[in-house]
């Protein structure tokens, strides 16, 4: 009992820098109703500056500083560029590309190895109290003070100055505030601003608790902070603090107990915060539903498939054929076979995704989770004898029922809550589930021997087998045939009907439940095969390529390439293909700052299309979207005489 | 014979708040049942109770005699219940007769795999449900309008492809939410008599909340009167119109 309590005294710092970092997604939350994903990276930036400083001899102090100026310069960065964009949930969006550009350009400039840079120790770790036999140390008990001291000011800061009165009204009713006459944008910069640099100054703070200074841990840190932001409704400043607290007590006893009843499931932390983040978002979903009504989430802007399936599934395919014929013929060319195998394969995921977004109408920042799933069941399949063929399918049906469980709550979940859900997913499958010992059989990768591929040496796997290629090549082209097939058929016309008006879908006879699922079980079936043939084609399945940056850079793609066009995945895998590709890059330390370089050009991209998209054409198309149900305005002049009918 | 939809000491409380107090009515085949009241009175949350989409806090909702309270909306769909609602709900995306299709897919079947991988039966099932759909706007003369984008029409047009939808689902039961509301003159009268054939084709029976009292006097059989949440009066349309009680709660709409 008495170890139990000790840990969860040691947890209160770390407990503590959580509340910080949810703050800073509290405060832009309840202004701009935008939920910031890049909180984590916005303290990864700052984190490496304050590194560095201190590593030049700078005072703590001036460090400190000038650490948060880079956070709060950030944050108002992010603040001017969601702007333009109308909905609240495309805006969250472009957060992702703030994560996946702050990431990037981290990884670039420091590399994403561990730092060889300590991180900026600021405060000493002498011993301060005795609380019976248990010990707070100076900085522990100075990180809690930072908490509480932040709490305070920011509840003072809404109470008494006038721009905290502005704040408030704008987060209450932004029309009207507006008609108020106050200054709606500028009160929203001030609180990204104060994100920014809360968030930033959390990152500094946090990352000798970590121990580890690298382009990865700060981010799946946010998935602590999300959980302790939804224990405070997004709203409340005592109750996130209270959250992180919790969460920070709570985790070193989850911990323990795990190690000696489980001592082999790793990433217990993380799960530990995904069920505070799933239990929340649907414990406290009254609150949310207020939200939802107060601050307009929309469905996620998309533009229908364009009809005529058929002829886009074979444009599709004809346009992969083309690119992936010279290669089959044997002509390697520049790209090599294996290349352009992986294209199809990304693609594959890319059109899954399409599927999800621009037909079902949900969004998923865990994709790549249900690829991983694929994978590794695909190899679990193999490993009991099934043949390669069959066992991709297992693995693809295991994903299907994956993205099902995932879907239940998104029955209940608005847009946003479900991108939440699935994101904190997503940073727990690259702790937890990959490390999982029933789906990896205790190594890191499982092999998945596709046929032949034991007798090939290592250079005919590197380039690719030419049987593989064409296996893929026809499975993406039916997988693009069946999505274009599924959106004009009866499942189709059901969930277009449901993205409009769930009770009048469910008043034709459809159960909302089943439809909704049934999209998210054939997205994650795609996703799944997409896995599958990506595991046959390397020849295992390992969590690497599947982690939390993958998820997002394929919701990236597929926002990129246009959310509705199965063309469109197509272009979106040969940017996935292309972004992995070493370009020459040799050792580790290369690798990873090619691939630095292309996660944040990934995210300056999105942010970017966004932008131009929401102020030109595609905004216009929304717009007639959004104008249902119909003005009730005056009626047309000529009106055709209907019912004039004989006999009446 | 069982009525075709009966409400038996219906609630539905919001917090301490009874939207719906205690109300029974029933509605036989054949018949039109007015439900009329102030707004605010409870009619549209009586609807979604009956239709599934609001559970109800206490009583029984049965159709055709068999107690589907607890009942998901698309199964009391499927035993043949039909609504409009009041603020029209055409599907965004989708021409009128894809709207229509929607429902006509009641009596269709198709899975997913069968939709993606293009089996014979999806063929089937998008023929059936074309030609119920277009049948059905050709009963009610809306064929020119098969093509347009359903979130383009006027208010006028819009509620009539929504009625043309609820027929689609050939219903024993049909709630009808303010059908007239938005419409002038000219297309009420025509809705009147559009109403009346349906009701001496279909014989279904007509649930129907509406405040324009020159629709409701000539369709309705009886007259059911709510007000905060309770059911005030109830009887013919000329014994209602005469209740003093109903005349204080609902001054100036009934024409004296
Ligand atoms: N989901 C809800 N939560 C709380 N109150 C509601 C809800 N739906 C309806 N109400 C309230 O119930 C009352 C009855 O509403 P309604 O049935 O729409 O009236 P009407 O008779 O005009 O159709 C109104 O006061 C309305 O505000
Ligand atoms: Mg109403």
């Amino acid at each position: 009992m008495s170890t139990y309590l000790a840990l969860a005294l040691g947890g209160l710092a770390i407990g503590a820098m959580y509340a910080l970092t949810a703050l800073g997604i509290v405060i832009v939350y309840k202004t701009s109703r935008v939920f910031n994903f890049a909180t984590g990276a916005i303290g990864l930036a700052c984190a490496y500056l304050a590194s560095t400083l201190s590593a030049k001899g700078l005072p703590i102090p001036l460090v400190i500083v000038l650490a948060v100026s880079l956070g709060v310069t950030i944050g108002i960065g992010m603040e001017l560029s969601v702007r333009p964009v109308k909905s609240t949930l495309t805006k969250t969006i472009v957060t992702l590309g703030w994560l996946l550009a702050l990431q990037g350009a981290v990884g670039w400039k420091y590399g994403t190895q561990a730092a060889s840079d300590q991180p900026a120790v600021l405060l000493e770790s002498t011993r301060l109290l005795a609380i019976g036999p248990y010990i707070l140390s100076k900085d522990q008990a100075a990180l809690m003070a930072i908490a509480v001291a932040v709490v305070a000011c920011l509840a003072a800061f809404f109470r008494l100055t006038s721009l905290g009165t502005a704040t408030r009204a704008v987060s209450e009713a932004p029309d009207a505030a507006r008609l108020l006459g106050i200054r709606v944008d500028r009160v929203n910069l001030v609180a990204w601003g104060i994100g920014g640099g809360i968030s930033g100054l959390a990152g500094v703070l946090v990352t000798p608790l970590l121990g580890e200074l690298n382009t990865t841990t700060l981010i799946i840190f946010t998935v602590q902070a999300l959980a302790a932001a939804l224990v405070g409704r997004l709203s409340s400043l005592p109750l996130t603090l209270a959250g992180g607290l919790g969460l920070g007590v709570l985790q070193p006893v989850v911990n323990r107990f795990m190690q000696t009843e489980f001592p082999s499931v790793r990433g217990v932390d993380e799960l530990t915060a995904l069920a505070v983040v799933l239990g929340a978002l649907l414990l406290f979903r009254s609150g949310g539903r207020r939200d939802v009504a107060a601050g307009g989430l929309e469905p996620v802007p998309v533009k229908p498939l364009p009809s005529g399936g058929t002829a886009l599934a074979l444009g599709a395919g004809v346009l992969l054929a083309v690119l992936l014929l010279p290669l089959l013929l044997g002509d390697t060319g520049n790209l090599s076979r294996y290349n352009l195998i992986q294209t199809g394969v990304w693609a594959l995921a890319v059109l899954s995704l399409v599927l999800l977004v621009g037909v079902v109408g949900q969004v998923s920042v865990c994709q790549a989770v249900f690829m991983g799933i694929g994978a590794y069941g695909t190899g679990i399949a193999a490993s009991h004898g099934v043949p390669f063929l069959l066992a991709i399918l297992v693995g693809a049906a295991m994903a299907a029922a994956t993205a099902a469980l995932v879907g239940l709550p998104a029955i209940r979940l608005e847009p946003l809550e479900l991108a939440i859900a699935t994101l904190s997913l997503a940073f727990t499958a690259d702790r937890f589930l990959y490390n999982w010992t029933p789906l990896n059989g205790g190594d890191t990768s499982r092999p998945v021997p596709r046929p032949g591929f034991a007798e090939q040496s290592g250079a005919e796997i590197a380039s690719g087998d030419r049987a593989y290629a064409w296996l893929v090549l026809g499975i993406f082209i039916l997988a693009a045939f069946a999505v274009a097939s599924l959106r004009r058929g009866r499942t189709g016309a059901a969930l277009t009907a449901l993205r409009s008006s769930e009770p009048a879908t469910a008043a034709m006879g459809f159960s909302v439940v089943s439809v909704k699922l049934r999209g998210f079980a054939a997205s994650g079936f795609l996703a799944g095969l997409a896995g599958a043939l990506y595991a046959g084609l390397v020849g295992n399945a390992s969590g690497a390529p599947f982690d939390f940056t993958r998820s997002i850079t394929l919701l990236a793609y597929t926002v990129i390439v246009g959310v509705g066009s199965v063309p469109g995945a197509v272009l979106g895998g040969f940017i996935v293909t292309f972004s992995t590709l070493s370009f020459g890059a040799s050792d580790e330390v290369a690798r990873g700052e090619t691939a630095s370089q292309v996660t944040f050009l990934t995210g300056v991209l999105l942010i970017a299309v966004v932008a131009v998209r929401d102020s030109g054409v595609v905004g216009r198309v929304r717009d007639r979207f959004r104008s249902d149900p119909p003005d009730p305005g005056p009626l047309p002049e000529q009106r055709e005489p209907l019912l004039v009918k004989a006999g009446l | 014979m069982a009525a075709a939809l009966e409400l038996r000491d219906v609630g539905v409380r919001f917090g301490s708040f009874d939207a719906v107090d205690g109300v029974s009515l029933s509605v036989h085949a054949g018949e039109v049942v007015g439900l009329i009241g102030p707004n605010g009175a409870g009619k549209t949350v009586t609807f979604n109770v009956v239709t599934g989409l609001q559970p109800a806090t206490r009583g029984t909702v049965l159709l055709d005699g068999r107690d589907v309270t607890g009942a998901a909306a698309h199964v009391r769909t499927a035993m043949g219940l039909a609504r409009t609602f009041q603020v029209v709900q055409l599907f965004a995306g989708m021409s009128v007769l894809e709207n229509l299709m929607v429902a006509a897919h009641r009596f269709t079947s198709a899975g997913v795999v069968v939709d993606a991988l293009r089996l014979p039966g999806r063929r089937r099932a998008l023929d059936q449900a074309r030609e119920r759909a277009s049948a059905v706007l050709a009963f009610l003369e809306l064929s020119h309008l098969a093509d347009v984008e359903a979130s383009s029409l006027p208010v006028g047009q819009a509620r009539l492809v929504e009625l043309a939808r609820a027929l689609c689902l050939k219903p024993k039961v049909l709630l009808l939410d303010e059908p007239a509301s938005g419409l002038d003159p000219a297309e009420t009268a025509d809705f009147v008599a559009l109403l009346a054939e349906v009701r001496s084709v279909l014989g279904c029976a007509m649930l129907l909340v509406e405040h324009d009292m020159g629709v409701v006097m000539p369709l309705c059989d009886h007259l059911v009167v709510m007000n905060f949440g309770k059911v005030l009066a109830s009887g013919t349309p000329s014994e209602v119109r005469d209740d003093p009680a109903v005349r204080t709660a609902y001054l100036g709409a009934v024409p004296a």
